[in-house]
């Protein structure tokens, strides 16, 4: 897949960071229309780019014949988001605490950390198929 | 991200906008900062005031263009630092390292 792929409350993208906006601009899009006041959106945004980012490259090791896919559901308590890669499990356990004093000039480490900080459930479950994060955030 | 700068009293003033998440927004800044440096223009204030929002990408940029900077003994100082980002600064502890002022003038002013 060259290109992003829109399907419903879905898009997939392919592992390269230059389709992070496409995947902004539809999450956006969307949660505008399920009525989500703009900080919401704001923190939404900023924890899937990360998710992104992360499947693309921690997952997907930016192999571009791996896709990472995104559904959007609003649900009874606010917004549900699925990210989903390709690659063989990551896992968020092995990440050093980027807010230890040794490790706060560290120029990477902090993608996962936001997504606990700004959303209200995160699930992550890795197998070797692939990494799924479940992020909701009550709205 | 688009980014335009300009000079203040010899202080550099970088100007990015929109959302910086990653992808192409990661080189774009880095890659001014060390023109900056080169041209030796070491004293520089990042204006965030039209920044919407920034992922942990953004972050890292920060922090390279600030541990760069003082390496080559310049001065990284960050002005009107919205909302949403002082926020992320505040949980991730980096509200620690960097300095930040209200308005450009003020960080202008900051630098002896």
């Amino acid at each position: 897949m060259a290109k992003p792929v829109i399907n419903g409350d879905t898009i997939k993208v392919p592992s390269n960071p230059e389709f992070l906006s496409d995947v902004d601009l539809f999450l956006e899009g969307t949660l505008r229309g399920f009525g989500v006041d703009e900080s919401a959106v704001a923190d939404i945004a900023i924890s899937v780019s990360e998710l992104v980012n992360n499947a693309m490259i921690h997952g997907n090791k930016s192999s571009l014949d791996k896709v990472v896919t995104v559904k959007i559901t609003r649900t009874q308590e606010g917004v549900m988001v699925i990210v989903s890669d390709e690659g063989i499990g990551f896992d968020p356990g092995i990440v050093p605490d980027p807010i230890a004093d040794e490790n706060l000039l560290h120029e990477v480490g902090r993608g996962l950390f936001i997504v606990r900080s700004l959303m209200d459930k995160v699930d992550v479950k890795a197998t070797n198929t692939g990494t799924t994060v479940a992020v909701t955030k009550v709205v | 991200m688009k980014l335009s700068d300009r000079e203040m009293n010899s202080i550099v003033i970088l100007e990015p906008r929109g959302k910086i998440m990653g992808g192409p927004d990661a080189s774009l800044l880095h890659d001014k900062l060390y023109e900056m440096i080169e041209n030796d223009k070491k004293r520089i204030v990042i204006d965030l005031a039209g920044v919407e929002w920034m992922n942990s990408t953004g972050l890292g940029i920060l922090i390279s263009s600030y541990t760069t900077l003082r390496n080559h003994q310049g001065e990284l100082k960050l002005a009107n630092v919205t909302d949403k980002i002082r926020s992320l600064l505040t949980i991730t502890k980096l509200v620690t390292v960097f300095e930040a002022y209200d308005t450009v003038d003020e960080a202008v002013q900051s630098f002896k």
